[in-house]
């Protein structure tokens, strides 16, 4: 931490991100979580509750959105129906509820993690926590980071299941397209899902790092809080968009045939 | 007996401190004044390992200390306490178990183990009532209290006051200002003081240092800056806002 803060100009960003990551799990390899057990099912419980309706209203819509333009293009080009709902529910499996419900986090949870560091390193608590001989990665990061992991996979899952119910919906009701044809499940293979969750476990460990380094590199006063929250959203967006270019590409090139 | 010597520390480009020196004796009280912004809470944080020098040495009863690692620090810190400038409680803390984390992660000791030393220190400063509520629900003043008893918890022999009278009704000030007093007087304990409260600095004050422009301009007794004829030390002790003195620049590089 001394060493982090300290050098930071000295050290990329990507480099002191490795080092925050590592520390963490250090921390949390040395039980972090059981000593701070009421900080962690705190955090999870807010995290959720500040995401879930966002993840709904988004999700929804997108599922909704994504069916009814697919069916129209497919009205004009071959009114074939069967093969849209196994499409698209490949899609959301492997790239959008992960990746939609990524951003999504980043910008929710992100910006959360960020402002309460940020704010907490403006009035010199994190100082004070180092003068205590308490670590700030083991108080402040390792808690967040935890809660943050657990609700991306929870809320992905969730929102999947949202607008893959939201397009169905869609299907059935404008379309006529029967639940049973839409719904067919058959070509999804487990290779898929891994793709999805391996997505996930990575945005759900980039995000919170992104952002409580952001958090405890907060400079200034109260004004710095809210560049902090600002560098955290946009860094961890564009974590979430290159690791999916990465993983979507080693999905392809690995998982599937 | 603290010495700073030559400390420079600049943030970007911005140069905080540009080769500041000065010492303070065990027991002694030392005062640092100077305008916002001009470095003062950054200066005191190098003694505790908070912010590291970019060049200088830091030395603590002649240990050299401007080197040590976070984990070297831990014993500088046990017997080196702040109170920092915001009164910064744990927001997620009561303001009894605020007082009992130095007691327990320096020393050990468990919640229950803590409660007496912690309720006792809270009496010292007349918040022993308040014991079980939140730094969220008592003023500014009041969390000033409570963090100078988390600061004497572990008996520093050190004790920096980042503006500790700042935000403080009078008598409270008067209050805070005797217990440094005492600190001094009875347990010969070295304290050095971040003040802009012109009553507590000819009050309580044994040395000043007065940082301007990243660099000590006057270093002297009480008397020496009644009796300055320095212009800016002038317009600072009598509190113009008119005068040859220059204020640091808002914005930072
Ligand atoms: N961690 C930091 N990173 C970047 N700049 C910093 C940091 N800490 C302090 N500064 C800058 O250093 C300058 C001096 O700050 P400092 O807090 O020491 O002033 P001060 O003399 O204590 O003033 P005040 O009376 O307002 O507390 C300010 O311009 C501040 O923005
Ligand atoms: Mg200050």
């Amino acid at each position: 931490m001394g060493l982090l803060l300290s050098r930071q100009h000295q050290r990329s960003a990507l480099l002191r991100a490795f080092a925050l990551l590592s520390q963490t799990f250090l921390w949390l390899g040395r039980g972090s979580l059981r000593r701070r057990r009421q900080q962690f099912i705190e955090q999870l419980f807010e995290m959720g509750n500040r995401s879930v309706l966002f993840i709904t209203v988004t999700l929804g819509t997108l599922g909704m959105i994504s069916v009814f333009q697919v069916l129209i293009q497919v009205d004009r080009i071959l009114p074939e129906y069967s093969v849209v709902g196994p499409a698209f529910l490949l899609t959301m499996v492997r790239e959008f509820a992960p990746t939609i419900a990524g951003l999504m986090i980043a910008t929710r949870v992100g910006s959360g993690i960020a402002a309460e560091i940020g704010s907490m390193v403006v009035t010199e608590q994190v100082d004070a926590l180092r003068m205590c001989n308490a670590e700030p990665v083991d108080y402040l990061v390792a808690p967040r980071f935890a809660a943050c992991l657990i609700q991306t996979v929870l809320l992905t899952m969730y929102g999947g299941v949202v607008s893959v119910v939201a397009g169905g919906l869609v299907a059935n009701l404008v379309w006529g397209i029967p639940y049973e044809v839409f719904f067919r499940v058959d070509n999804i293979t487990y290779s898929d899902f891994l793709a999805g969750f391996l997505k996930c476990v990575a945005y759900g460990i980039a995000i919170p790092i992104a952002a409580a380094q952001a958090g405890l590199e907060t400079e200034g006063g109260s004004e710095g809080v809210g560049t902090a929250t600002t560098r955290a959203v946009v860094n961890a967006s564009f974590c979430v968009v290159v690791l999916d270019f990465i993983l979507s590409g080693f999905a392809f090139f690995f998982l599937f045939d | 007996m603290i010495s700073f010597e030559n400390i420079h520390k600049s943030f970007g480009s911005r140069g905080v401190l540009q080769g500041v020196s000065l010492s303070v004796p065990t027991g002694a009280i030392r005062f640092i004044i100077g305008a916002s912004g001009a470095g003062k809470s950054v200066l005191v944080k190098h003694l505790i390992g908070l912010i590291r020098p970019d060049q200088g040495r830091i030395s603590l009863d002649g240990e050299d200390i401007t080197h040590l690692t976070e984990k070297g620090f831990y014993t500088v810190r046990m017997k080196c306490a702040m109170v920092f400038q915001h009164s910064t409680l744990f927001d997620s803390m009561s303001l009894i178990d605020n007082v009992k984390l130095p007691l327990r992660k320096h020393k050990n000791l468990t919640s229950s183990e803590a409660e007496n030393e912690a309720m006792y220190r809270l009496e010292q400063v007349q918040m022993a009532k308040d014991a079980r509520r939140y730094p969220a629900d008592i003023g500014d003043g009041l969390r000033k209290r409570v963090a100078i008893a988390r600061a004497l918890t572990l008996d520093p022999k050190y004790v920096v006051f980042d503006e500790p009278t700042t935000g403080l009704d009078p008598l409270a000030a008067v209050n805070v200002d005797q217990l440094i007093r005492e600190l001094s007087d009875e347990f010969n304990v070295t304290s050095i003081v971040v003040s802009h409260d012109l009553r507590s600095i000819f009050t309580v004050a044994d040395q000043i240092a007065m940082l301007y422009n990243g660099q000590v301009l006057l270093d002297g007794t009480p008397d020496d800056f009644r009796q300055s004829d320095d212009s800016v030390i002038r317009q600072f002790i009598e509190g113009r806002a008119t005068g040859p003195m220059e204020f640091p620049k808002a914005s930072r590089g």
